[in-house]
């Protein structure tokens, strides 16, 4: 690292996000459904409702008509507040006020927005409340596409409007007097076409005895998920009861999770919880079954199993196996069996996203690599003996598609070349023909990084190593030593091919057999997986960090002494989160302690500067969000995982069960302690303080505590205290 | 239909066969749904004209990405048009830009749901011809080309 927090970071008023299992609602606070972001360098409209995963809208605005004046909410704002569950504005225009609420809705799957007008003194007014909004209807997986035609019914109570398979359903508990489409007044029934916006005018008689509420709700996604009945009426009927209903229910799940404390850093404290609370937003069972996690907001808020992957493990240390285990079986449910090169599938593949329709994209080089070592964490933190058939038949063919890429002679893997055939293979029988020119689809996937990029070869290693483990005893093929064999192939390709000795780093990638010199945080992905020798391992580690790679505000995806390093580019000079959290890992891998907390301390600063969001990447050569969704779960869970996993040090095995403790705490972190770490069907109570730790078990049957200097067995109930360096005794007591 | 177009065609039923029966047939549709969208929301269909000095088209939405873009060039049929020779505007930026001022500093800006026009000058063949025509378009914030090509017959009377 090269120099401590660059001061606060200047961040705009943060966006509102309202987020159900469901649904989404986005907004700029300020009282309507619009929010004004950045993206790829223009400004773009991302505000609007958000339900299955299909954008529902483009902005909502709602507007007061008083004897033919009008104002918007947001120009008649007098104050603004809320959290994840709710947002609450009031306005005041004159002697009217107007307290609004706005709520996102699970089922039906939207958003309601409820107004509570009233009149300060004098006479009853005719108050017109406007809405205008624009509809979208299609899934965010499409990115930069509002469809061009519409089906539009207006029958007694709703509005409803279709788009190929999507639809949603404008209700009010004020019926309107006039509706309007493209700006123009429309009697109603059914029109077809271009729209550019419908809106509605309802009416209300105020006086200065009686307020009226009003409730709007734009609910729905796929259209054969939207009822033909009135079922919203729980919904426009009290939003404040269904936003207290999430909020309960987020309380409850955050109980079920661990205290995480760190005394002497309260800045890591804070954010753990606050990685954790964006973690949960993220949490989505958008209809057809699927559950998941959405990558992020607002233009990735779907379901990429690569994504995914990367937060179930902090999902598994959060204690949250069920949510991690249905995951991972949806991800399981759309795996290729056959040649689907449309979809850039090949046999074995995992999909590179889901969403209700089902909709499902292949193409990728390392999404189908993150599930074996999935699945065996599944197993060792749940404490289950064996996984299901049909997920060890999933394991057996991803070993197949891996196989089927990888070089004879190196054991490496091939990555790259999806997008083209993709393009071969919709080019003859397309009209219309487009594409991106992307050669290569690993997670820096606008970057060329063919033929054997280091960070796959690591995952392809990982996925070997835990299919190995997970097949054993199965029948058939693939012969798990034959996977060992591979994979240890794979580890000496790593070490002798990938050495970059005048850089004392690893290269970046091979192609046609000669190194790609390229200094990236990709390397840091072998250091971490203990793929290198100790003096190796410190060395990249000490490369990483210095400044044409670490920046006061994290690690950039290029070294900025690279030819082609681009501050403004997403793969090639930006600063990611996720890279800072790997140069973390590995600094603490590594043994360089103090470095790898100076890494976390400053994800935790960032968090902080942004709560209750985390911005997806920054610029490389200053701390501003660029191109940059503004919560991603790529910069919070890697962070959760790595409290766990790096600075506590822990491993668990609930089928022993086992818990390992090798705490990589530097000397300015002397005390912590874990409350409620879920080990299999029990759980763990941890306190260090400067080399010694107590353990408290709660399971049913007696832990095996690991540190380095020994085993301790914990009976049920019973508690330990061990020096984490001496360790304690071996011998386990009788059941 | 030529041996490739018709194997490709195959291979298409073969493929939607097997998401059908693997997946169902609910994938099937919203997969194609889509497509045939995307098909449908980038270029207007029938936008295709001949003007005073040459042609011009619309795009109903920008190609797959939106964002600013920091180069944009057009190919006609295989050939690249001079960039001083293509315009561009857009429903939010009214004013015709040439692509030779569009840069990485002074990009074009493209937003979803938003209409861009483009006109070409010069002679590019019989006025009730077909042409095939590529966008190409560079972002400044994610490299990767973005290409978008259709194939229509040029209808007289554009804007000039």
């Amino acid at each position: 690292m090269t120099a401590g927090p660059a001061g606060p970071a200047r961040y705009g008023p943060p966006p509102v996000l309202l987020t159900t299992l469901s649904s989404a609602a986005l907004l700029d606070g300020r009282g309507d459904l619009e929010l004004a972001r950045e993206a790829r360098g223009a400004p773009g409209e991302w505000g609007g409702v958000y339900g299955q995963l299909v954008r529902l809208t483009g902005p909502w605005r709602l507007s007061l008509v008083v004897d033919g004046s009008s104002r918007s909410l947001p120009e008649t704002l007098v104050e603004a507040g809320g959290g994840s569950d709710r947002w609450q504005t009031r306005h005041r225009w004159g002697r009217l006020e107007v307290a609004e609420t706005v709520v996102a809705t699970e089922e039906p799957p939207g958003a309601v927005r409820r107004l509570r007008c009233s009149l300060t003194d004098g006479p009853a007014l005719t108050l017109t409340l406007r809405s205008r909004f624009v509809p979208f209807l299609l899934p965010v997986l499409v990115e930069g596409i509002r469809p061009a035609r519409y089906r539009a019914d207006a029958r007694p109570g709703e509005l409803r409007v279709r788009q190929r398979g999507y639809g949603l359903s404008f209700r009010s508990s004020v019926a309107p007097s006039r509706l309007y489409a493209n700006g123009v007044a429309w009697v109603g029934n059914s029109r077809e076409g271009p729209v550019e916006e419908f809106a509605s005018d309802h009416e209300v008689v105020l006086t200065p005895e009686a307020p009226v509420e009003v409730t709007f709700l734009i609910s729905g996604g796929l259209e054969r998920s939207i009822p033909d009945t009135a079922s919203s009426e729980l919904a426009t009927g009290d939003p404040i009861e269904v936003a207290d209903r999430a909020e309960r229910a987020r309380v409850a799940w955050e109980a079920r999770t661990p205290i995480v404390r760190f005394p002497g850093a309260p800045e890591l404290e804070r954010a753990y919880a606050l990685a954790r609370s964006a973690l949960r937003r993220l949490y989505s069972a958008p209809g057809d079954g699927l559950v998941g996690l959405v990558a992020g907001y607002p233009w990735y808020a779907a379901i990429w199993c690569r994504d995914l992957a990367w937060m179930l493990p902090a999902v598994l240390w959060l204690g949250d196996f069920d949510w991690a285990e249905r995951s991972i079986d949806s991800v399981f449910r759309f795996q290729a069996r056959s040649e689907l090169p449309l979809l850039g599938g090949e046999p074995g593949e995992l999909p590179m996203q889901i969403a209700p329709g089902p909709l499902f994209l292949y193409g990728t080089s390392d999404t189908t690599l993150y599930y074996p070592e999935l699945v065996l964490r599944l197993a060792r933190h749940a404490g289950r003996a064996s996984v299901p058939g049909q997920w060890r038949d999933a394991l057996a063919r991803i070993a197949g598609w891996g196989r089927a890429r990888a070089d004879a002679e190196t054991g490496l893997l091939r990555n790259g070349g999806e997008a083209e055939t993709m393009e071969i293979a919709a080019g003859p029988v397309a009209r219309i023909r487009y594409g991106i020119d992307a050669p290569d689809t690993t997670i820096w996937d606008s970057t060329d990084r063919r033929d054997h990029a280091i960070d796959v070869q690591v995952l392809w290693w990982g996925a070997l190593r835990a299919t190995a483990e997970l097949l054993e005893g199965r029948p058939g093929p693939p012969d798990p030593a034959g996977l060992r064999a591979l994979a240890e192939q794979v580890a000496g390709s790593v070490t002798s091919r990938y050495a970059w000795p005048q850089e004392g780093y690893l290269y970046d990638s091979l192609r046609a057999g000669a190194p790609v010199a390229q200094l990236r945080p990709n390397a840091l992905r072998a250091v971490s997986a203990g793929l290198l020798a100790p003096e190796t391992a410190r060395s990249v580690v000490r490369r990483a960090a210095r400044d044409d790679l670490t920046t006061p505000w994290g690690v950039r995806t290029l070294s900025s002494a690279d030819p082609s390093f681009d501050p403004g580019t997403y793969h090639d000079g930006q600063v990611w989160p996720i890279a800072t959290a790997w140069a973390a890992d590995a600094a603490l891998a590594a043994g360089e302690r103090e470095l790898g907390l100076a890494y976390l301390t400053s994800i935790a600063r960032q968090l902080a500067a942004q709560a209750p969001h985390a911005n997806e990447c920054f610029r490389g050569d200053r701390e501003e969000p660029f191109d940059s969704c503004f919560v991603l779960g790529f910069s919070v869970a890697p962070f959760l995982t790595i409290l766990f996993e790096r600075l506590w040090g822990l491993e668990v095995d609930g089928r022993g069960p086992r818990l390992a403790v090798r705490p990589a705490f530097p000397e300015s972190l002397p005390r912590a302690s874990i409350d409620g770490l879920r080990v299999g069907t029990g759980s763990a109570r941890l306190r260090y303080r400067s080399g010694r730790l107590s353990v408290d078990w709660s399971g049913g049957a007696p832990l095996r505590l690991e540190t380095a200097g020994g085993t301790t067995w914990v009976g049920p109930g019973e508690s330990a205290e061990v020096d984490v360096a001496a360790g304690g005794s071996a011998a386990p007591p009788h059941p | 239909m030529s041996t490739g177009r018709f194997a490709a065609v195959l291979s298409l039923a073969r493929q939607g066969f097997s998401v059908g029966v693997e997946f169902g047939a609910h994938s099937l549709e919203a997969l194609v749904g889509i497509a045939e969208t995307v098909e449908e929301s980038v270029y207007e269909a029938g936008s295709l004209a001949g003007t005073a000095t040459g042609i011009s088209f619309a795009l109903a939405n920008p190609p797959l990405r939106t964002g600013a873009f920091g180069e944009v060039r057009l190919r006609i049929d295989g050939a690249p048009v001079p960039s001083d020779a293509l315009r561009a505007r857009t429903a939010t930026a009214p004013d015709w830009r040439t692509a030779s001022t569009v840069s990485a500093r002074a990009p074009l800006e493209l937003a979803a749901g938003v209409r861009t026009e483009f006109a070409v000058d010069g002679d590019w063949g019989p006025s009730d011809g077909e042409l095939t025509v590529r966008l190409e378009l560079t972002s400044i914030a994610i490299p990767p080309l973005v290409w978008f090509e259709f194939r229509d017959r040029v209808r007289s009377g554009g804007p000039g």
